[in-house]
């Protein structure tokens, strides 16, 4: 109190002398209670996998969002307080355009239980008490004379711990102090202007987003040719639903940094109370230093009224999920410096906690091939023999698209019905590269390894015999990688290099065996 | 005045002197430049509106009851604050208090300072009295502290019976706070709500050196009565800045636009009114910042990136022994529990680059796939072709205008304290279309011819003469035929700085006999390649390596 007078009692003056100059006035605050119209670009988390899936709860990705809002200022400096931004805004991304700005601010004072008591510290409230038995209520004064975590009231009796007694009480506040707010709001000082309506842009970054690929590909009867329906899925784990919004999912590697463990200035306007009492150990059992909260609750003021906006569920969003593939409804790549980005030809809602879908590519009967492919190492241990789906991303087979990472989904009409023949994951895939799906292991073609008659001083003969119990011919390939000691030559078949492999590519006739001759090499041995 | 005029303009005057102070133009503003604050940065303002605002605030109650009730909400004990703030969650705090003392031996209550004080760092500076003891109250006001407080004295305990509701009142003595509340009533021992029935505890008082927040005391002997200045000086945690860096890429120019924001950031559950605020770029040695410090070397994928070079160039800015400080140019509250962003850097059209880089691992293996490349992106904190500016550690974050002009996020990286004149390569990302597939061809085993001297021994004879044997043994190499397949699918041609690291394992004894690109030996584990490769092409690079593994 007597810092104050002395401040006011120096100031004054100064004060009288500057309303002479001209009028003097506080900044004024404005607030900006949403966009005019709002863009969503959605990125993948780093650590994103390739397998097209997500959890809702977990989302890794993040967002770029850019909001266009108009704001009418009074002449003179101003505090612009935007609201209904993301609620995973990063503060530090935020980036203002159309208006010159003195300095950002966030801050974590949320009209929260917390922020309330930390408001009302060493202010007057009251406590309501109410009979369990009677129902009666008794309202009495006080005043709060500590912090949060500790609550200890002051009333005409004396001094007392709130949260420590178990009885059906709580605090009732007069009014939701101005400076917290009801959702994370990041606020500019503008410095002194001539006031007018002004078109402003703001963009952030915002955590909880992220985008799949899921591809579905239905193959011809004889695995030649297939379907590829590309599906992107959009989800938003956010508070914020964003209405009517260009919405842009950006494939490709985008690194993030660790944040700063100061970032979670959040967390900390989120964070329930926990209410420290006096030790509590009773003879009848141990209780721990902290007694549990018993029946305390705060009364808030009603929520402010819900927006305007329809408020899409989970479940709504997956309704709207109305597979529309024409051409003007499909995203549209764009290549974005080294990323891809992919634009959603109309407006569309990212509702809170919801998800969607929208279709990205559509490619009918490209070219590929169903082939087995089998590892040899290690002298020869029969390995897994798989059964893959091969194309080459090029307008010459059909395809010639980036393939942003997802999932595959491969599908064939068996028994006159659609079935699920093999899922795979795939990583990025640029035009020109070469597809290997695959689509499950193989029963029906076997392959194994025996030794063969002959053996040198430094190598052995083996005989790779591949059987096919099929009633159709199958196209197999034998791969053969050096190992450090070991190499394999002399094959007794044309086989051909691949990617540091050498390779046997055999197609094997309907219910028929192979075989393929070679030797093993020490290359240790001399 | 108009407010399209006002648009088109942009800033105050200002703001123009220094666009053409500048040697750099800013074409199209893609966001729009901060009005000054920092100082150095920008020619100094005059803070008297600032003041002038202060006092309007605090002498004119009633104009607004919005105001007047905040600034009753945030009175503070705080004298004339100073904040000095180091990277790392640190701070220098001064704070300079008008206090009366009375001649003799006084105890000082200093409140409002930081809540994370570190009491060891304390001084108190003043004229005319001894400082006899420093102390640091702890003790914050908690039900638990005052119920140990409260040990041999009288409470009033109100207890509700659950079924009737009806009250009684009596008086109890605490006898011992030990894991439970011991008390006295009348001729009985009772232990707090042990029948686990809701009863309140009324205290009488609070005791002095319970405190709402934390609070430091100094006990001194004045020897003359009077107010005067006192100041004091700690180190607090919970109050550090980092910086943030916006950075606004176009490809087809070669240029960057750069915009430094400083990000401070108080954490210490307590408000710093009206600082005038100084923040010091630097890893001050202090005893957490060294764990901090092995965290972010660790973390810091840059120096992974080949086009690093630190540079000579002292930046135009206000120094401390060897760290760069930034003064905030008017005063500044820093609000418990915010991040503030001010503005200290702008700068328009600086030149920079775009380039790829990939590295394998130390093994000679196959991969599976082809690897994205990294996308780096390269400039310069020189004057002359660069910021001009030394870069205090932070993240930067790239964008990149689309298809239709708006600028979308490419990726971020975090950079070191960084003087004027470095050059600076970061990688933000990985490009989809750029790939390498490193791929073993072959591996065998070769003869070298060359031979090393494995033993060496001396035998001495019967008859004294001596004679020394050595034996020698061939060196045994292994030649592995790498190739690097580097695909292209964009449609521009692009080079990719290819290297292979691992040359210096085991015996270090790596030898390139062929390749079929020059490269340069960047140090004894790596080599390097500059790989030209066409629009929607590929090249494919063949080294051959010897090696005694």
């Amino acid at each position: 109190m007597r810092i104050r007078l002395v401040v006011a009692g120096l100031l004054a003056p100064a004060a009288i002398a500057a309303q002479e100059a001209r009028p003097v006035q506080p900044p004024a605050t404005i607030t900006s209670s949403g966009p005019d119209a709002v863009e969503v670009s959605i990125y993948r988390g780093a650590s994103d996998t390739e397998n097209g899936q997500f959890y809702l709860d977990e989302l890794e990705g993040f967002a770029l969002i850019s909001e266009t809002r108009t704001i009418t200022l009074p002449a003179g400096p101003a505090t612009i307080r935007f609201e209904g931004v993301a609620s995973g805004i990063e503060p530090a991304s935020a980036l203002v355009k159309g208006i010159g700005i003195d300095e950002k601010n966030q801050d974590a004072n949320l009209l929260s239980q917390r922020g309330l008591l930390d408001h009302f510290t060493g202010q007057q409230v009251t406590i309501k008490r109410t009979d369990p038995e009677t129902g009666k209520v008794t309202e009495e004064a006080a005043t709060i004379r500590s912090g949060s975590d500790r609550l200890l009231i002051q009333t005409a009796a004396g001094y007392e711990a709130v949260a420590c007694t178990g009885l059906s009480q709580t605090l009732v506040f007069d009014r939701a102090p101005e400076n917290l707010s009801a959702k994370p709001t990041l606020s500019v000082a503008v410095p002194d202007q001539p006031g007018g309506t002004y078109t402003i842009t703001l963009t952030y970054l915002a955590a909880n987003f992220d985008w799949a690929a899921n591809y579905v590909a239905e193959l011809n009867d004889d695995g030649t040719r297939a379907d590829i329906l590309g599906w992107l899925t959009m989800a938003s784990a956010d508070a914020t639903s964003f209405v009517d919004a260009r919405a842009n999912a950006v494939a490709g590697e985008v690194y993030r940094e660790d944040s700063d463990a100061d970032d979670s200035l959040y967390a900390q306007g989120f964070a329930p109370i926990r209410y420290n009492c006096w030790p509590a150990g009773t003879t009848g059992r141990f209780t721990g230093y902290r007694y549990l909260r018993r029946r305390y609750a705060l009364y808030a003021p009603p929520p402010p009224p819900p927006p305007s906006i329809a408020f899409a569920s989970r479940e709504a969003a997956a309704d709207e999920g109305v597979i529309i593939v024409t051409g003007s409804r499909r995203a549209q790549q764009e290549a974005l410096g080294d990323l891809k980005l992919y634009r959603i030809p109309f407006p569309t809602t990212i509702a809170s906690n919801s998800q969607k879908q929208v279709a990205f590519l559509q490619k009918r009967g490209v070219k590929g091939e169903i082939v087995y492919v089998f590892e040899v190492t290690n002298g020869g241990a029969a390995n897994h023999i798989e059964r893959i789906f091969r194309m080459q991303n090029d307008k010459k087979n059909g395809l010639g698209e980036p393939l942003p990472s997802g999932s595959f989904a491969f599908f064939q009409s068996a028994l006159g019905a659609r079935q699920l023949v093999g899922e795979d994951n795939m990583r990025d895939k640029a035009v020109g590269e070469e597809l290997e799906l695959e689509l499950g292991g193989a029963n029906n073609v076997t392959a194994s390894i025996d030794y063969g008659d002959k053996e040198g001083k430094n190598w052995e003969e083996f005989v790779l015999t591949i059987s096919n119990a099929n009633p159709n011919p199958v196209t197999i390939e034998s791969e053969f990688f050096d190992e450090d000691d070991l190499q394999y030559k002399r094959f007794n078949k044309r086989t051909f290099k691949r990617n540091g492999a050498t390779v046997w590519r055999i197609t094997v006739p309907a219910n028929d065996a192979v075989e393929l001759k070679y030797r093993a090499y020490d290359i240790d041995e001399e | 005045m108009p407010k399209n005029i006002y648009k088109q303009t942009g800033f105050s005057s200002v703001l123009i002197q220094k666009a053409g102070a500048n040697k750099t133009k800013v074409n199209k503003a893609w966001f729009y430049r901060p009005s000054t604050y920092l100082r150095g940065a920008l020619p100094h303002k005059k803070t008297a509106a600032f003041l002038m605002m202060t006092a309007a605030a605090l002498s004119m109650p009633g104009t607004s009851a919005l105001y007047a009730q905040s600034s009753a909400e945030e009175k503070t004990e705080q004298g004339d604050v100073s904040v000095t703030i180091y990277n790392g969650g640190q701070a220098l705090i001064r704070d300079e208090r008008q206090i009366a003392l009375p001649k003799g031996i006084t105890r000082i209550p200093f409140p409002d300072v930081s809540a994370q004080i570190r009491p060891e760092t304390v001084t108190l500076n003043g004229q005319n009295f001894d400082i006899l003891e420093q102390n640091f109250d702890f003790d914050l006001l908690s039900p638990g502290a005052l119920m140990a407080k409260a040990v041999g004295q009288d409470v009033t305990l109100l207890r509700t019976n659950p079924a009737t509701g009806a009250q009684t009142r009596e008086r109890a003595k605490i006898l011992a706070v030990n894991g439970g509340v011991v008390m006295q009533i009348g001729s009985r021992i009772e232990v707090l709500r042990d029948d686990g029935l809701p009863v309140r505890v009324i205290f009488d008082r609070i005791p002095p050196n319970l405190r709402a927040k934390p609070t430091l005391s100094v006990t001194v002997d004045s020897n003359q009565a009077g107010t005067r200045p006192l100041s004091l000086s700690y180190l607090s945690n919970g109050l550090g800045w980092r910086a943030d860096y916006v950075a606004l890429f176009d490809e087809g120019k070669g240029a960057i636009d750069v915009q430094g924001w400083i990000t401070l950031t108080n954490n210490t559950g307590t408000t710093f009114s009206n600082a005038n605020t100084l923040l010091v770029a630097g890893e001050v040695a202090t005893l957490q910042q060294q764990a901090r410090r092995n965290r972010n070397r660790s973390r810091n994928r840059n120096q992974q990136i080949r086009g690093n070079n630190p540079g000579t160039q002292s930046a135009d800015r206000e120094r401390l022994g060897d760290f760069y400080i930034y003064p905030l140019e008017k005063r500044t509250t820093i609000a418990n529990a915010q991040q503030k962003q001010v503005s200290f850097l702008d700068v328009a059209g600086a030149p920079a680059a775009r380039g790829y880089q990939y590295t394998n691992g130390w093994r000679y293996e196959n991969k599976d796939e082809a690897e994205s490349v990294e996308t780096i992106l390269k400039f310069s904190t020189s004057r002359e072709g660069g910021l001009g500016d030394a870069l205090p550690g932070g993240v930067i974050r790239v964008y990149q205008r689309d298809a239709r002009g708006n600028a979308q996020f490419t990726g971020e990286s975090r950079i070191d304290h960084t003087p004027g004149g470095s050059d600076l390569a970061i990688a933000t990302g990985e490009a989809f279309d750029i790939k390498v597939q490193p791929i073993v061809v072959d591996r065998s085993r070769i003869t070298s011819g060359e031979f090393e001297t494995s033993y060496r021994y001396r035998i001495t004879k019967d008859d004294g003469s001596s004679e020394t044997v050595k034996v020698d043994r061939a060196v045994t190499y292994y030649r592995t035929q790498m190739q690097y397949k580097v695909t292209n699918a964009s449609n521009k041609a692009v080079t990719v700085d290819l290297a292979q690291t691992g040359l210096a394992n085991y015996w270090g004894d790596t030898r390139v006999p062929s390749e079929s690109i020059p490269g340069t030996q960047r140090n004894d584990n790596t080599r390097v390649w500059q790989v030209p490769v066409p629009a929607n092409g590929e090249t494919v690079v063949n080294v051959t390596f010897d090696t005694r593994y």
